[in-house]
């Protein structure tokens, strides 16, 4: 019994160091990196105040092409933001003990995609100096309305969601980071102790956070489905072909919680690899996601299917051209690509379990997360360019569409903007929860501990009869 | 030498304000008597209309016409130069250009000398303009009053047109079997008052039209009834106006801008459905900010605690 | 300002002729191209022009001295309200249609709008093969049940009671929804800053939701019916620039429209009397501008040509009506 007690200790001893390591270096190839990322910022940066002075025009949009990637890029991103929700709070709910090393990495990806998706809209105003109007003329009855409610309902929550599970963390941290002689240490100790909110890891203490933490993964989720479902309104409330669909709210949702948990197991997979978290984030923990990723694709499949099939039958006249289009004219290479690559190729790959192991798993889900994006330029675009009434007599760049240099740069700079702030969180934080993680080790050692006693018990009955 | 001029009336009278606007189109870039001709000038042909307006304006009308490739087509910025007939003698009026539909006007005054049988005679003349060639019109009316009669009895209403004419002796005499269209004046112009709202005026020289009763007025019920005279040959076109109560009530909207999608004030049903999904996860949020608080509090008192301990 | 009356000096003079140059540059402003001409600053200062007054009067003035006149607009809350009482509707009767887009050209004279923005727009149109093609302009429809106002996020475009849709271009904050939500793309968007000719053609009107300029950049604008001529009692620039009769212009509630040979018809006999209809019906928007077929027509049918198949084609001349 002291030889188990004393392991134990040790191997909590071990995931702390494992956990809080990255976040005492800054080395040369993290420099580099950020560099990098800081100079694809500084260039969107640069396009973007360069479209603030000349109006959109710079970009490739027109007058029926009036949303492009920008819109396209805030539904991924938001699309994104629900792999939190889903590998987290579904997961907690459920009780599932592998959740435990991921869960950090899936809500930072929702916490830093919602930031990034939701200035998605802003940067696509005509007029971002009159942001304020939403605010002081905001009519309830519009969908833009009620996603930036209900965005902003969510990212405070998922806010909180990150937030929650860091504070023994971060008490932990400031506990560890004991020497403070150089000006960065000296912030990351202030930072450390503001975030641990006075943690002592009292019991009403955990009870408090036990209880926050029920709470907020139960409230998160229909939070987060109506996030995707009034993003998706954005589109279903008009009338026009492609759009006006029933099936948005739980097309989108679906879609956005599968493009989600695969940018998970990309997250997933770069920490392993890079934070060496391998003993933690086992095959196991892939083969699992695997399994959910491929429940979801199924999912999808099916809403892919009562989104194309109903309307392919029936080819009513407008929504008739936009599906040829898609189908047979100008976006069907786009569109079958897209289609074969996020419906057709993971289930057949992850239908098996040698599909589910790490490197065809990572490999399917950049696949889907490209994928993902097409489809939703391709839900976006062709719709504008399929108007009810003809598109005649225009000059030619109002009747295509096909996003330019300052479009690109824009977007580039808001996913290296993901990246940047990955990469500082993980630089500062550690990114396995690391009081889970100590709970789901005692937890096996208790059930080690456990069946070890009861085994001696038999042997005691054995040898007594 | 009369003119009668084919010239819708309700043309006239409606376009009138519009047209007046328009006869002013033109520029010193455009092209001018003292230009140089280029080339030969076109045919021009010049109608000529005279009306009088139920506030007693009188107009003369010039519709000046022009060929162009052996079509005959309205001739803009054509200089026409009105004259009046004074003892025998042309008195000039003044000059005017016409307008994008070739239409040149002139107001005639009070004093518009008349002959002895008090008629009046308006010459219109092209001469010596830069892009067409000479031409002229003159016309030849009488002066005519009519006068509204608008009479309600029980149900049925009428309005009496009387139509009357100056004498030599300087008495008001009635003109018989002279035609009037009676209307209802709208936003943009009038509209005939029934299908046949034409009635010729009967010996004591009046016109009598039994009111239809559908027609809606404004929100008062207001109605403006447009009686006119057209194309008559010794009058011209002639206007006169009365208003009366007749019309059908517009019904007052209650409210113009009631609680929906696309008005500015949100439905109830909506504003409660969000206010109170919304407005419940963020009480939640609250109560889980004050855990945060309490979580701190908790800290505190341990650490205070610890110090008093050691 | 510098006036010599030509000839009868003694009936008007100074404040009033004053007003009345206004009334005719306003007009000019409305139905001639003319205008921009003359206060685009061709001309060196001290240049005199000839103007006319209503009464047939000729005036020369000083170019330098001449201003652009337009009635005071009315305030924003006003224009947000719209005219009481009334019920704005347009009937196009397609059979005098020969599509010479002369309501295109009055539009964006009156509207300053660059040629590539048509917010009267004339589309040929070839719906079924058996079918002969047609002309359809195409304005805003200024529904009862607006796609356009339900979406809008900040209460920028708006439903009056008149029935117009405006849109206040000081408001608007360019999210572009209205213009994905109208089924009619009847709306533009002002991508970059107004050209400078434009801008110089414009002069520093007071801006006001019913005349929809100066337009400004990352705002939307369309097709006002324009109020501001309406509030003048004058039909919008559309109507009284086509020369075919086709587009009648009034008041519902009167139950009578105009036309641009000032014809006013009982608008409800109108309708009935030739089977009126909307556009796309079918989705619920409640347009306020009605088609009349284009039975026994007046013109020779558009030719035949590239949409026969039935398919709206890009850059074909030819379109055809889904649904």
């Amino acid at each position: 019994m002291e030889n188990e007690k004393f392991d134990l200790k040790n191997e909590v001893e071990i995931l702390r160091e494992d956990c809080l390591r990255p976040t005492r270096t800054f080395g040369r190839s993290t420099q580099l990196w950020v560099g990098f990322l800081l100079i694809i910022i500084g260039w969107g940066l640069y396009c973007y105040i360069h479209q603030l002075r000349h109006g959109l025009g710079v970009t490739a949009m027109r007058n029926y092409v009036s949303w492009g990637l920008y819109i396209s890029t805030f539904v991924f991103f938001i699309g994104i933001s629900h792999s939190g929700t889903l590998v987290s709070a579904i997961l907690r709910i459920t009780k599932q003990e592998w959740r435990r090393p991921i869960t950090r990495s899936a809500e930072l990806l929702t916490f830093v995609s919602l930031c990034f998706g939701g200035i998605q809209p802003i940067i696509d105003l005509g007029r971002p100096d009159r942001i304020a109007n939403l605010v002081i003329f905001g009519r309830l009855q519009s969908p833009l309305i009620w996603d930036i409610i209900s965005i902003c309902t969510y990212f405070t929550g998922s806010t909180v969601f990150l937030f929650l599970p860091m504070i023994p963390d971060m008490a932990l941290c400031r506990d560890r980071l004991t020497v403070v002689d150089t000006r960065y240490k000296r912030f990351k100790k202030w930072l450390y102790t503001f975030l641990a909110i006075g943690w002592k890891g009292t019991k009403s203490q955990w009870h408090r956070l036990e209880t926050t933490m029920t709470i907020m993964t139960i409230i998160i989720i229909p939070v987060a489905v109506s996030v995707h479902t009034v993003v998706s309104y954005i589109f279903a409330m008009t009338l026009r072909p492609g759009w006006d669909s029933t099936l948005f709210g739980p097309y989108f949702v679906v879609g956005a919680l599968y493009s989600g948990s695969a940018c998970v197991i990309l997250g997933m997979a770069a920490f392993r690899k890079l934070y060496h978290l391998e003993k933690y984030i086992t095959p196991r923990h892939f083969d699992l996601i695997g399994k959910v990723v491929l429940a979801l694709t199924m999912v999808y499949a099916y809403m892919n299917l009562n989104e194309y099939w109903i309307p392919a039958y029936k080819m009513a006249t407008a929504e008739g051209h936009l599906l040829s289009d898609l189908f047979t004219g100008s976006y069907s290479k786009a569109f079958w690509t897209c289609q074969f690559g996020t419906v057709l190729l993971p289930i057949v790959v992850m239908a098996f379990p040698k599909g589910r192991k790490i490197t065809p798993l990572v490999i399917t889900c950049i696949i889907i997360a490209i994928g993902a994006w097409v489809k939703r330029y391709l839900i976006v675009v062709p719709t504008l360019l399929h108007p009810f009434m003809p598109i005649q007599e225009v000059p030619e760049s109002w009747s295509t569409y096909f996003p330019n240099y300052v479009e690109f740069s824009v977007t580039a700079a808001c996913l290296a903007g993901i990246f940047l702030i990955i990469t500082l969180f993980s630089k500062l934080f550690p990114m396995m929860a690391v009081w889970e993680v100590e709970e789901g080790i005692e937890i096996d050692h208790d059930t080690k501990v456990a069946v070890e006693l009861r085994e001696q018990r038999h042997v005691e009955e054995a040898k007594a009869s | 030498m009369t003119t009668k001029c084919k010239i819708n009336c309700s043309l006239f009278l409606k376009r009138s304000a519009l047209a007046i606007a328009i006869t002013g189109i033109f520029s010193g870039s455009l092209p001018a008597q003292d230009k140089p001709k280029t080339g030969g000038k076109s045919e021009a042909t010049i109608l000529m209309s005279y009306s009088k307006s139920a506030d007693g304006h009188k107009m003369a009308m010039a519709t000046v016409k022009a060929k162009k490739d052996g079509k005959f087509s309205a001739a803009k910025n054509a200089w026409v130069n009105f004259y009046v007939l004074s003892g025998g003698q042309p008195q000039k009026l003044r000059q005017v250009v016409t307008n994008d539909r070739g239409v040149a006007k002139v107001e005639l005054g009070k004093d518009t000398p008349l002959d002895d049988s008090l008629y009046f005679t308006v010459i219109a003349k092209i001469e010596g303009d830069a892009q067409y060639e000479d031409a002229q019109e003159q016309m030849h009316y009488k002066e005519a009053n009519v006068t509204l009669g608008m009479n309600a009895q029980d149900t049925s209403r009428t309005v009496v047109a009387k139509v009357t004419e100056m004498g030599k002796d300087g008495k008001e005499s009635p003109v018989k079997n002279a035609e009037v269209k009676f209307c209802v004046k709208r936003l943009f112009g009038a509209m005939s008052a029934a299908e046949e709202a034409a009635v010729s005026t009967d010996d004591k020289g009046e016109a009598t039209f039994a009111y239809p009763k559908n027609i809606p007025g404004d929100t008062a019920g207001n109605i403006t009834v447009v009686a006119k005279i057209l194309d008559n040959d010794k009058f011209g076109n002639v206007v006169a106006e009365a208003s009366a109560n007749w019309g059908t009530h517009l019904a007052n909207i209650k409210d113009p801008f009631p609680r929906e999608l696309w008005s500015p004030y949100a439905p109830w049903p909506l504003v409660i459905t969000i206010t109170s999904l919304f407005g419940g996860v963020w009480c939640v949020y609250f109560f889980l900010f004050r855990q945060m608080v309490k979580i701190k509090k908790d800290g505190k008192e341990v650490a205070k605690a610890e110090t008093i301990k050691n | 300002m510098q006036s010599n009356i030509e000839d009868d000096p003694k009936k008007n003079s100074g404040r009033r002729d004053f007003l009345r140059f206004g009334a005719i540059a306003a007009g000019l402003t409305i139905v001639g191209g003319g205008l921009q001409k003359v206060f685009s600053g061709e001309k060196e200062p001290g240049e005199k022009v000839k103007l006319l007054s209503p009464n047939g009067k000729v005036y020369e003035a000083d170019t330098s001295a001449l201003c652009e006149f337009r009635p005071t607009p009315v305030s924003n809350a006003e224009a947000r309200k719209g005219i009481e009482g009334k019920k704005f509707v347009m009937v196009f009767d397609l059979s005098k249609c020969d599509g010479c887009k002369k309501c295109t050209e009055a539009c964006q004279t009156m509207h300053y709008t660059e040629p590539d923005r048509e917010w009267i727009k004339v589309f040929t149109m070839h719906d079924a093969k058996a079918e002969a093609p047609y002309y359809l302009p195409k304005p805003c429809f200024h529904c009862d049940n607006p796609t356009c106002t339900k979406v809008c996020p900040v209460n920028a475009t708006f439903k009056r009671q008149d029935g117009i849709v405006l849109i206040d271009n000081e408001r608007c904050i360019g999210c572009r929804m209205c213009m994905a939500a109208c089924p009619y793309s009847t709306r533009f968007f002002n991508w970059s800053h107004p050209g400078s000719a434009q801008r110089a053609a414009v002069g520093n009107i007071t801006y006001s939701p019913e005349q929809s300029v100066p337009r400004r950049m990352g705002t939307v604008e369309k097709c006002d019916f324009c109020p501001d001529m309406i509030r003048q009692g004058k039909l919008p620039a559309c109507v009284s620039g086509c020369p075919m009769d086709v587009i009648y212009f009034g008041d519902q509630n009167e139950d009578a429209v105009t036309n641009s040979s000032g014809v006013t018809v009982k608008l409800s006999a109108l309708l009935e009397q030739n089977a009126a209809y909307r556009l796309l019906e079918e989705l619920g928007t409640e347009p306020r501008v009605y088609y009349l077929p284009p039975k026994n027509r007046k013109y020779p049918a558009p030719e035949a040509g590239a949409g026969e198949d039935g398919k709206p084609k890009k850059h074909s001349a030819m379109g055809s009506m889904p649904m």
